[in-house]
């Protein structure tokens, strides 16, 4: 297996961009993580309002000067790229999780079970997705029965923006292994399987699922940008992630009527969504390189 | 005596439609059509025939992958499909199935160890050590060494993969093993090692054998009984001596004549088999046989003819079947 | 094919009245009391009616109920009023429609224009600069925020350069194309970039794809010319996978729309939605989020028939089966 792997790791270094934007995203994930850190340094703190401090330019103390209530940019950056990576990271699991998980009892089963799944992907799929989005973060959560301990807080927030992007995400996982067990389950080490009386639980987990990680690895790490977009524009609309949580959506709302006398402020946040969704794609370019050469133009 | 394993008029149909919610079926293909045969215990049954006549179908038909359409299988004079009954449970540790190609028969991304146990792990038999002692056992009793037990399927060669599929195949210690064209993927000279292997194996453990191929040559060396099939219908059965010594169903007779001989020599038994194997979506009526057949006449195109006894255990499905 | 369009027609029905019962649902989870808010939106309401119409749909009257009492009635072409605009949902939206149409039609236009040209372009020399360059656009496009596209462009354009107009329509007062189109020019390219780069990417990777065949080997030992070759030959097969995606894509602009329009302060049916919905207008909500579905749905039946057209398989099964 190991030299696999390693086929597999040298096809990917060949990517040169690729390389990099895994390299960028390493680095901006430790930056993000060092945001304390650099809060410390400056002597700063990222919350603290000040007033008398509002719009100032980039300087000593604030390498990318304060905001409209005199909060360091930088520090808030970093704080909002921590939250940013963070919520998308994880959706992009759970989206993954659950795409797979439907994808394989589609494909498997075969038959009124996969076409009834995929109606309802096909349908998710046909949804107008920020619309319904919207809808779904302006709900009033109370009305649920089991949803009712999420109230309004910051906090809350985030699960709120995990869950609703969740939701609609799983989509294009699903289809992929689906396709993917679909033609698994023909094969002969399935059947195999079977023959020996394993039952679908099994051969699911053990033989197909092991087989369809490499097309799960590239469509999780492409939907991460795209989840990243996603959650910025909810939180850039008032709707995702409240502050005083900081997240570059929300840095953005704040600068947005501010475009007139600081563009500066608009500029950052959305240089930072943008550098970082364009290495997620560009690393899922190359991990589909390199994980299936045929898919590719090699 | 009761056969192991009694397959009596089964069929196996695939419903072919087009696409869409509202669309047509177009047609069916009748893979396996009405099909009777025994097993017995300890003996190995061959199943020949050419490419696309069925018997990978109704292999795995037997061994209750797929669903038949109809007709009954019964093992050890239990039922375990007819019109009322589908149990696969009672025959998934005493019926095993060996795969053509190597390649995709085993998962490749799991140990030859974890292959070859798996059977043991579903059916939860012994613990964990008393399992790794049977690897090693099975493992030897194919011919590779156990020490290979941590090496993944693309590290072998064919021959190799398929021991692998016979050892994961024994482990049940099964009552019959359905082999679907075990060597036909093989380099000649790694395909006699295989047989041997197999026959030895049945001798030691008494297994029964339903090997399916399209190699005659194999077959002689390998079967005690022989069935051919043709569309999807069995055409001949019968021992294998008599059956290489008194063909009676035209087909079978074309059959054994194209079987390489070492001299070479010009063929001067009959006409040779001209035509080619029709459509299973749109089989000829009456004898499927008919269209290629030298003795073909008006009865062979109006009427099947059905399976009929011979002489001792030599069945024929032909109308002209006594005259040979 | 004609039985395949029949079921394709059957399975969007199905699917829009799936999500009117969701989108109802959902609606009736808003803040407040939803219900209450969309009755007393029309302004004709009289105190008899507003009770009869809370007994219908009431949040007390179980989901179902409620859900097919609503569905009877706008059925019949009562979709309610819009509590915001006082007039009936309809009158509200179809204008905003149109406008939304234009914009997604413009874009997905100019997006076609540009992104497919130079897919093939960059295809025919892979991996070289031009391709690198083309390639990094393309994802460029694709990774950009729309909300921070159009801040950056109303920026530099409105505010430094001052040669566009920052959002809007029209000039008050001035009615004609050319001042329409100015208006126009910011908000369309901001929403084709996204889509510019797809298409880019999709075009690339489908011409790239059929050079490799083999019948274009046959073409070029011929000796015709490389030009030739690719117009003649590889373009035709490279466009049909790209054409039901492109296609398949077009609902999805849906999306990017609502942003651009918030944006730009564009009047179209995205912007409605949004405002509706957060501005407690449910009734307008309600069936705005309906008709942005219908219009995905349909996007989505006319590329499934498009490329049921070109697939051979099931034209052929259809025209068998007549």
């Amino acid at each position: 297996m190991s030299s696999m792997t390693r086929l597999t790791a040298r096809r990917f270094a060949k990517h040169r961009m690729a390389l990099a934007s895994g390299v960028l995203i390493i680095l901006l994930a430790l930056a993000a993580g060092a945001a304390p850190l650099v809060e410390a340094l400056l002597g700063v703190d990222g919350n603290e309002v000040d007033l008398l401090a509002r719009f100032g330019a980039a300087g000593p103390g604030h390498p990318l000067g304060t905001d409209e209530l005199g909060r360091d940019v930088l520090v808030r950056l970093l704080f909002g790229g921590q939250v940013s990576l963070t919520v998308a990271l994880i959706t992009a699991f759970a989206a993954a999780v659950i795409g797979a998980a439907i994808g394989l009892v589609a494909g498997y089963y075969g038959g009124w079970v996969d076409g009834l799944l995929m109606r309802l992907t096909d349908g998710v799929i046909a949804l107008p997705l920020l619309p319904l989005l919207i809808i779904l973060a302006a709900i009033d959560l109370s009305k649920i029965p089991f949803l009712d301990g999420l109230d309004d807080s910051p906090a809350s927030s985030l699960y709120r923006i995990v869950l609703i992007i969740t939701l609609v995400g799983w989509t294009t996982v699903a289809r992929l292994v689906r396709g993917a067990a679909l033609s698994l389950r023909t094969r002969e080490y399935v059947l195999a399987a079977r023959s020996m009386g394993a039952g679908g639980l099994r051969i699911m987990a053990v033989h197909i699922l092991p087989n369809v990680m490499s097309p799960i690895i590239v469509a999780t790490s492409l939907s991460v940008g795209n989840i990243i977009l996603f959650e910025s524009v909810l939180s850039f609309l008032g709707l995702g992630i409240q502050p005083p949580i900081a997240s570059w959506g929300n840095m953005l709302n704040n600068a947005q009527e501010l475009i007139y006398e600081a563009p500066a402020l608009a500029f950052y946040p959305g240089i930072a969504i943008f550098l970082t969704v364009i290495a997620f794609n560009f690393l899922g370019d190359g991990l589909q390189d390199a994980l299936d050469p045929k898919a590719a133009g090699d | 005596m009761t056969p192991l394993l009694e397959a009596r008029g089964l069929s196996k149909h695939f419903a072919i439609r087009g696409v869409g919610l509202f669309a047509k079926r177009i047609g069916t293909l009748r893979a396996v059509d009405e099909v009777s045969l025994t097993i017995a215990a300890g003996r190995c049954l061959a199943l020949v025939g050419e490419s696309g006549c069925g018997k990978t179908t109704l292999a795995r038909c037997l061994a209750l992958l797929h669903r038949p359409s109809g007709g009954s299988i019964h093992f050890d004079g239990v039922t375990i499909y007819d019109d009322k009954t589908f149990n696969s449970n009672i025959i998934r540790r005493d019926i095993q199935m060996v795969f053509q190609d190597p390649f995709s028969a085993l998962n490749p991304r799991m140990t030859v160890a974890a292959i070859i146990a798996e059977p043991l792990n579903i059916h939860a038999l012994g613990d964990r050590r008393m399992r790794a002692a049977r690897v090693v056992e099975l493992m030897e009793s194919v011919g590779l060494s156990p020490s290979l037990a941590d090496r993944y399927p693309h590290e072998f060669s064919g021959g190799q993969r398929q021991r692998i599929g016979i050892a994961r195949a024994l482990a049940l210690r099964p009552r019959l093993i359905i082999a679907d064209e075990p060597v036909s993927a093989l380099d000649v000279s790694v395909q006699s090692q295989v047989l041997n292997l197999m026959l030895d194996l049945q001798d030691a453990l008494g297994m029964s054998y339903l090997f399916v191929s399209h190699d005659l040559a194999v077959v002689e060396h390998m079967a005690d009984d022989v069935a051919v099939m043709y569309l999807g219908r069995i055409v001949e059965r019968a021992p294998r001596d008599d059956l290489f010594a008194r063909p009676s169903h035209p087909y079978t007779r074309a059959l054994l004549r194209s079987i390489p001989r070492p001299g070479g020599g010009k063929r001067t038994i009959g006409a040779a088999l001209g035509g080619e194997v029709p459509s299973p979506l749109d089989p000829p009526s009456g004898c499927p046989f008919h269209p290629r057949c030298p003795q073909a006449a008006d009865i062979c195109r109006a009427e099947r003819p059905l399976l009929e006894p011979l002489e001792d255990n030599h069945f024929a499905a032909c109308h002209f079947k006594d005259t040979a | 094919m004609t039985r395949y369009i029949a079921g394709r027609l059957v399975e969007t029905l199905v699917m829009l009245a799936v999500m009117s019962f969701l989108i109802y649902g959902l609606i009736g989870l808003m803040p407040g009391d939803p219900i209450d808010i969309m009755v007393q939106a029309d302004p004709n309401l009289t105190p008899t009616d507003a009770a009869r119409l809370k007994a219908l749909y009431g949040l007390d009257k179980p989901l179902i109920e409620r859900y097919l009492n609503w569905l009877g009635a706008a059925l019949q072409g009562d979709f309610g009023y819009s509590r915001v605009h006082n007039a009936p949902v309809l009158e509200v939206l179809l204008p905003r429609l149109g406008n939304t149409l234009l914009l997604m039609g413009l874009s997905f236009i100019l997006a076609l224009t540009v992104a497919l040209p130079i897919g093939v372009y960059s295809a025919l020399k892979p991996y070289g600069a031009r391709d690198y360059a083309v390639n990094f656009a393309a994802l460029a496009g694709i990774s950009v925020p729309v909300f921070w596209l159009a801040l950056m462009l109303i920026y530099l354009f409105a505010v430094e350069w001052k040669l566009l107009p920052a959002g809007g329509m029209q000039t008050i007062g001035v009615d004609s194309l050319l001042d329409r189109a100015r208006y126009l020019v910011l908000p369309v390219v901001t929403l084709s970039a996204a889509s510019a780069g797809g298409f880019t990417r999709f075009m690339r990777a489908s011409t790239m794809e059929t050079m490799r065949h083999d019948y274009i080997r046959t073409a070029r030992a011929k000796g015709l010319s490389e030009t030739r070759v690719v117009l003649k030959h590889a373009l035709r097969n490279a466009l049909i996978p790209v054409v039901t995606i492109v296609a398949l894509s077009f609902g999805g602009l849906f999306s990017g729309a609502l942003i651009t329009e918030t944006m730009f302060s564009y009047l179209g049916m995205g912007k409605l939605i949004y405002d509706s919905i957060l501005g407690n207008d449910y009734n307008l909500a309600l069936i705005g989020l309906l008709f942005a579905t219908l219009i995905t749905l349909i996007a989505n039946l006319a590329a499934d028939i498009c490329y049921a057209w070109l697939d051979p398989r099931i034209s052929y099964q259809g025209s068998a089966g007549q």
